[in-house]
């Protein structure tokens, strides 16, 4: 796997549905076209969200997702790109 | 940063067992689903009639809230439904910022999945005023489980994993619980079966035929097995009627009420193939159900371990019907021959889910499962039922 390159990183850790996805879309208005935001998940649920909202949302794209374990615990990890 | 724990206040929310008591009564609630596609379509709220239901994922609100809000029915009350009850609260909210009805399911489907009700067995307290007998419906699931007493001692059949349901209530009702059954190993819910024998100091019973190997005490049914239960009030008998699964057990209640597990439902009746070997099991099936139920009279009332469409429930609540009318209606009994069963049982049945072989594993102690995980692999209804089977084909 290439590790993929991001600009900023959100720690949704902990928080579960719809938080995760409210704190990307306003961390994203911060950033500039073409900059990638990295979201850090506990809630399982947010790897089906992220999918939809990328679907949805005009000014973003999922550009990967992934699992990890941190500190012994499944984190889901979802790379967002802002564009346009 | 943290805008939601100062925009969410005061939304109005209803529990499952509410929504599920209005659903029964015939009231028309409108269901806001506001989870993902995948989710949605892998399980929702059902009633005994069909439930008016919009889909609208919560990011979308996020995204276009004055369009999507515009697809909301104003006039009338909105039940906003999610995995949780998180993203249905925010919807609400919006709903209500609105002028709109909106209250949100509490917990979501989790939750609704989670909840239990329960409903007395009336027609046993004919003749035996002393006879304490629920039915304990997992609405969410189409799970049923027994509770039945007299005398101070009662007897647990297919209980959930939520045993704390089943303790309350015997202790309401000043019972001891002295045998906890399980009709079968379990492929789509979490068995409390060993955990609330063991916290009630019961014995638990199930057929060594479905549990060999497991990590814990247990005692195996023998067919004719009987079970005196608070001064013989209670008289239960064990009948093998393997099918479903090679240890699948019937109750006989008082020669009055038969306990199946997943051998008949009201419509339709256990799958044979979830152990992977349907051909032989469904041969099972068809004895069990034409030759080693034959003898027993059609006025004994089925009551079943699942149920898969809100047809299967009275007016009173009850998941139950007569011996007779189910030999008479139900599809799958209306086989002239050991062959033509078999193949309309094997032409039934769909894909077992995935997750089943799993839980059989957690039903046997070989596998520990934290909560989170446990939530996850019950998340659904039952598919345990071989579809009811249309004729002359």
């Amino acid at each position: 796997m290439t590790a993929i390159n991001f600009d900023r990183v959100l720690d949704a850790r902990g928080l579960s549905c719809p938080l995760p996805i409210i704190n990307a879309r306003q961390e994203i208005t911060t950033l500039e076209p073409g900059q990638v935001l990295k979201v850090l998940a506990t809630d399982r649920g947010s790897v089906k969200d992220f999918q939809g909202w990328a679907k949805t949302a005009k000014n973003i794209s999922l550009v990967s997702q992934a699992t990890e374990v941190i500190d012994g615990k499944e984190v889901y990890v979802h790379y967002v790109q802002k564009i346009g | 940063m943290n805008e939601m724990s100062t925009t969410i206040q005061n939304v109005r929310s209803v529990t499952p067992e509410q929504l599920m008591r209005e659903l029964a009564l015939g009231e028309k609630p409108f269901i806001l689903d506001v989870r993902n596609e995948d989710e949605f379509q892998q399980w929702r709220i059902e009633g005994k009639d069909a439930v008016e239901t919009l889909h609208i994922p919560y990011f979308d609100f996020l995204e276009d809230p004055e369009v999507n809000i515009g697809k909301v029915p104003k006039g009338r009350e909105i039940t906003v439904v999610c995995a949780k009850g998180g993203s249905s609260e925010y919807v609400a909210q919006l709903l209500s910022e609105r002028g709109y009805q909106a209250r949100n399911l509490a917990g979501g489907m989790i939750a609704w999945g989670n909840a239990h009700q329960f409903t007395e067995v009336s027609m046993a307290k004919e003749g035996q005023p002393d006879i304490v007998f629920y039915q304990i419906n997992r609405f969410g699931k189409g799970c049923l489980s027994y509770l039945i007493g007299s005398a101070g001692e009662a007897i647990v059949v297919d209980p959930s994993r939520h045993i704390d349901q089943y303790i309350n209530l015997a202790n309401e009702k000043g019972l001891k619980i002295k045998h906890v059954f399980d009709t079968h190993l379990h492929a789509d819910h979490i068995s409390g079966g060993a955990a609330l024998a063991e916290r009630v100091g019961a014995t638990y019973h199930i057929r060594m035929a479905d549990a060999e190997g497991a990590r814990f005490p247990y005692e195996s049914l023998r067919d004719g097995q009987r079970f005196d239960v608070g001064n013989v009030t209670l008289r239960v008998i064990a009948l093998e009627t393997p099918g479903h699964t090679p240890g699948s057990t019937t109750f006989l209640i008082n020669d009055k009420f038969l306990l199946t597990g997943d051998t008949i439902f009201v419509l339709g009746a256990g799958r044979p193939d979830l152990g992977g070997q349907a051909e032989p099991w469904a041969r099972d099936l068809y004895r069990t159900l034409f030759e080693k139920l034959a003898p027993l009279p059609d006025d004994v009332w089925v009551l079943p371990a699942h149920f898969s469409s809100a047809d299967e429930q009275r007016e009173d609540g009850l998941v139950t019907e007569r011996l007779g009318e189910i030999r008479r209606t139900n599809a799958v009994m209306q086989s002239r021959s050991e062959e033509e069963f078999i193949r309309s049982v094997l032409a039934s049945l769909s894909e077992q889910p995935a997750i089943y072989g799993k839980i059989r594993k957690a039903n046997l102690g070989w596998i520990q499962a934290d909560e989170d995980e446990v939530t996850e692999m019950e998340l659904g209804k039952n598919q345990c039922a071989a579809s009811a089977i249309p004729t002359g084909r």
